[in-house]
């Protein structure tokens, strides 16, 4: 996918900055105030976007550390125990979570890049040198393919308002599985 | 996909891209012209008082004696290009003392088409027998006077949608009343006519080159659109490899060589609303001598295309029914539609189409290159729309 947030986000802050704003009534300062802030906005999510995943992590990965000492720590009556057992519980689901989020997105986002690259250059040399049934073969297992990422592409971008019958392309949502829990 | 900067490219990469894809001579000075310039400065809002100072300079080194600019303005002009309306008084020749209403049509830092002011010039100059167009009088080819390469046209009078119509960016599913259309689809079907019998061989055209009889003007048209790709596409798309791929492999022979518009829809034509004429047809930078079938596919593409008032017309351009459009063609023309060559030439326009969608509309936007960067952003989401159109063409057959 193409259209990400990070051009989004960089487009609309310059229009923004160099259409909007200046055509604005400069003496409307609760106008102008709230432009501004949309563009420190912007800006933050901007540069929070790439981090997020890693950021919770983080936080993640040391709250497990923690719940760990404080299990060990914990000491008092009834309430406690049940304290000190719920919180067992959240860590070990938290250490399944941490267990499995183990490539970040940027690095998903590479492969994915990647492995784009590598099969458009496939399919160039097998048209290039490959017989004419490799030829059909292959071209049936992209165009097979293809199918099913635009099907998701154009779900993505429902709400632009692109597709000639709407009705016809499922919400995102029910294209798009969960990631499977260990 | 190659593993280089394409915000920053390098003159080996620019001369490895020129070596790799054969286009016409002035298409590749184009390109090579857009590469050379990427690295430099970011688009930043341009005075009026610096695009008149620059025809200024534009004016004085084509015509003799005094002239003076007069009311210029700002005038909307798309995605692609900045515009802006004057009046110059001055000796026309062959006229006299003349206030002459005028159009200077500027290119961006980089735009959704990097192509060629000359060629652009030498076309409209060379159609003007068999179509109306606005009149064409100068030409920056390379920024020598103005910002950017810049071209001055007279001003045409016209709308290109009734005051009622709605439609979306860039003129795409504009609605034309029934009685609009009725008028103005024998119009539409005649002008093609018209440009595809034009005999150009006798006309000043030496920015172009002329194919030979056969395939060649099919490779050179791909040819382009793959140039482009590997220029401008930030990720690469395994369907996009595949389309050229099979462009290639079954580009088909023309046998005849027309002067083909390259955008010929609704949109591009402006009529009067008193009586629904055709004043002139615009947007002619992506003219080429080619095939016919290109603009023929492209009029009657799904993306030009509305449903008319019973919910189950399509309507090719907003204008009529497919099969009535082609029909009509072939009689006005006197030349066939050959169903295999315009099946080829909807999987060639979808291929140009997510080349500038997917591809340069990105490029542009990441680099800050144009005046409607939040458009272009915008724009580039129509992309899987038409890779989805691609793909069921080509999976019908070549």
């Amino acid at each position: 996918m193409q259209l990400r947030p990070d051009i989004q986000i960089q487009t609309v802050i310059k229009a923004m900055m160099e259409d909007v704003i200046p055509a604005m009534d400069q003496t409307n300062q609760l106008a102008m105030q709230s432009a501004q802030l949309t563009i420190g906005t912007l800006t933050m999510i901007a540069q929070h976007l790439p981090l997020a995943y890693r950021f919770d992590c983080d936080e993640l990965s040391r709250l497990v550390d923690t719940a760990k000492l404080l299990e060990e720590q914990a000491d008092g009556g009834s309430q406690t125990t049940v304290a000190v057992d719920n919180l067992r519980l959240a860590q070990a689901v938290a250490e399944d979570v941490l267990s499995r989020a183990k490539a970040e997105p940027g690095e998903i986002l590479d492969a994915i890049r990647s492995l784009r690259t590598a099969t458009g250059d496939t399919v160039r040399a097998v048209y290039e040198e490959g017989a004419e049934q490799v030829i059909k073969t292959v071209e049936s297992t992209v165009l097979n393919s293809s199918k099913q990422q635009l099907l998701r592409d154009r779900s993505w971008l429902l709400m632009q308002g692109w597709e000639p019958d709407p009705e016809s392309v499922p919400a995102i949502e029910s294209l798009l599985p969960a990631i499977a829990k260990g | 996909m190659i593993n280089v900067d394409k915000n920053n490219p390098s003159p080996e990469w620019i001369a490895e891209m020129r070596k790799r894809f054969e286009v016409e001579r002035e298409v590749d000075r184009a390109l090579t012209y857009k590469l050379e310039k990427r690295a430099g400065p970011a688009y930043k809002t341009i005075p009026l008082q610096t695009l008149v100072d620059g025809v200024k300079a534009l004016i004085a080194a084509n015509v003799s004696g005094d002239f003076e600019i007069k009311n210029p303005h700002w005038l909307a002009g798309g995605a692609s290009k900045l515009q802006m309306g004057f009046d110059l008084d001055w000796q026309r020749p062959g006229v006299g003392r003349e206030l002459t209403r005028m159009v200077l049509r500027s290119d961006l830092a980089e735009a959704l088409h990097a192509t060629s002011r000359a060629r652009e010039f030498q076309i409209v100059n060379a159609i003007k027998t068999v179509l109306p167009v606005p009149p064409v009088f100068w030409y920056d080819n390379t920024g020598e006077y103005l910002p950017y390469p810049s071209i001055v046209y007279g001003f045409a009078e016209g709308v290109t949608k009734p005051s009622n119509a709605t439609s979306g960016v860039s003129g795409l599913g504009t609605f034309m009343p029934k009685d609009v259309r009725e008028k103005l689809a024998p119009q539409f079907t005649q002008h093609m006519a018209n440009l595809h019998t034009f005999d150009f061989r006798n006309a000043e055209l030496s920015a172009f080159d002329i194919p030979q009889l056969g395939t060649q003007n099919a490779h050179w048209a791909v040819n382009w659109w793959d140039r482009v790709w590997a220029e401008d596409a930030d990720e690469e798309v395994p369907l996009v490899a595949l389309a050229s791929a099979w462009l290639h492999k079954n580009a088909p022979a023309v046998d005849k060589l027309s002067v083909v518009h390259g955008d010929f829809r609704t949109g591009n034509y402006l009529f009067r609303e008193s009586d629904c004429q055709i004043t002139t047809w615009l947007d002619w930078e992506l003219a080429r001598i080619g095939d016919r079938h290109q603009d023929l596919a492209w009029s009657t593409s799904r993306a030009f295309s509305i449903m008319a008032e019973d919910g189950k017309t399509v309507l090719v351009s907003g204008l009529m029914p497919k099969d009535a459009f082609l029909e009509a063609y072939e009689k006005a023309s006197g030349l066939s539609v050959d169903k295999k060559s315009l099946h080829y030439y909807q999987v060639f326009n979808a291929y140009a189409m997510v080349a500038m969608t997917l591809g340069t509309s990105y490029r542009v936007a990441r680099n800050g290159k144009s005046h409607q960067d939040v458009l272009l952003a915008w724009l580039l989401g129509v992309g899987y729309m038409l890779l989805d159109e691609m793909r069921d063409l080509i999976e019908q057959g070549a």
